[in-house]
């Protein structure tokens, strides 16, 4: 269940004190999320229960693209070189390692306790499920401000997870 | 910005959570006669004003401006007319009422919470999304809240999303509440 272990403060049970909440925040390699957790740890540490949720995405590999480059190599060899996907992989997810380290310090700057989550896949669709499937009560996304032409084309995941999640969603955008 | 007013509040309730509630925080809510988003000013005083603490909480509520109040007459040659000075002053005034109906519920909201927090209501003109975008702006509100009705992709093409705009537009983090649809903690 959703509801926090260790905060003392459920012993207070006046009016059904509201309890901290579970919270997701979902970041990238993009500065605008890491400023999003900043401003989450900073401005609503009290109402997060501990441990605060951080979920890093990677997007599947394009093996469409790497598929292309060999274009051209005789029939019956491996039209991909298997070291290649491989070393792509890894390096993925070394990228998501040093994405949820960098988030793990940030957090225990503020002297919050983090739980780490990798998963793979189309971005706003896994942060959405596993908001779902973690039961969060507040999830936290970054906003890119990109200007309304790129954000149709290019989708924005901040607008998908606006939408189809089912938990209050908190847009942080970075200031300029 | 960093009244202390808010310590009082925030002390009873933020001071188990290990991590002292800093500077005050101005929260801006926007209401409008929907349920949606008394549903979201509920979440925000229940989560954000009571557990962390908020030096000052506003209500904003935007109505729209008379000057929209044209309506087709069926005469003769011409096929919409303006409304005449009485009428749109009556409109206007049943706005004022509306509007103040709405924000007073809001503010009845926060008194039943006890949330001892310092909430003012405002009101403002205008189209409703820039309006509150403006608003927010000007009174330097660090977060903002905003019930969500849950349109579906074409009507949210059609109809227009306040929500959408805010989220992009505002100059501060934005907090979409949904409808809760009962799901049980």
């Amino acid at each position: 269940m959703a509801s926090p272990a260790p905060a003392p403060a459920q012993q207070q049970q006046q009016r059904g004190e509201p309890k901290p909440q579970k919270v997701m925040v979902a970041v990238d390699e993009s500065e605008c999320s890491h400023y999003a957790l900043e401003w989450a740890l900073r401005s609503l540490a009290p109402v997060i229960a501990p441990p605060l949720l951080v979920l890093t995405v990677q997007p599947l590999l394009p093996i469409g693209y790497v598929s292309a480059a060999s274009f051209g190599a005789p029939l019956g060899m491996p039209v991909v070189a298997p070291e290649l996907i491989k070393s792509m992989q890894e390096r993925q997810q070394q990228l998501s390692k040093a994405l949820i380290d960098k988030a793990k310090e940030i957090c225990a700057q503020h002297g919050v306790s983090v739980e780490a989550m990798i998963e793979v896949g189309d971005p706003k669709e896994m942060i959405c499920e596993a908001a779902e499937e973690s039961k969060v009560d507040l999830l936290i996304v970054g906003s890119h401000s990109r200007g309304p032409v790129q954000r149709l084309f290019l989708g924005s995941v901040s607008n998908y997870c606006m939408h189809h999640s089912k938990c209050p969603v908190l847009v942080v955008k970075k200031q300029d | 910005m960093e009244e202390k007013g808010a310590a009082e509040a925030a002390a009873m309730s933020g001071g188990e959570a290990g991590a002292e509630a800093s500077a005050g925080m101005k929260v801006a809510v926007a209401v409008d006669a929907s349920e949606e988003s008394l549903h979201a000013l509920a979440w925000a005083l229940d989560n954000i004003v009571v557990r962390r603490g908020v030096s000052s909480l506003v209500i904003v509520h935007a109505q729209p401006g008379a000057d929209h109040y044209v309506y087709p007459v069926a005469a003769h040659g011409i096929a919409i007319a303006y409304a005449p000075a009485a009428a749109i002053e009556s409109m206007r005034k049943a706005q004022d009422e509306i509007s103040r109906k709405v924000v007073s519920r809001a503010l009845d909201a926060c008194k039943q919470r006890e949330a001892s927090v310092n909430a003012t209501g405002a009101i403002l003109e205008g189209d409703a999304k820039e309006a509150i975008c403006q608003a927010v702006e000007e009174m330097h509100a660090d977060l903002l809240v905003l019930g969500s009705r849950g349109l579906g992709k074409i009507k949210r093409a059609f109809l227009g999303s306040v929500s959408d705009y805010l989220v992009h537009h505002a100059c501060c983090p934005v907090l979409v509440v949904k409808p809760s649809k009962a799901h049980d903690k």
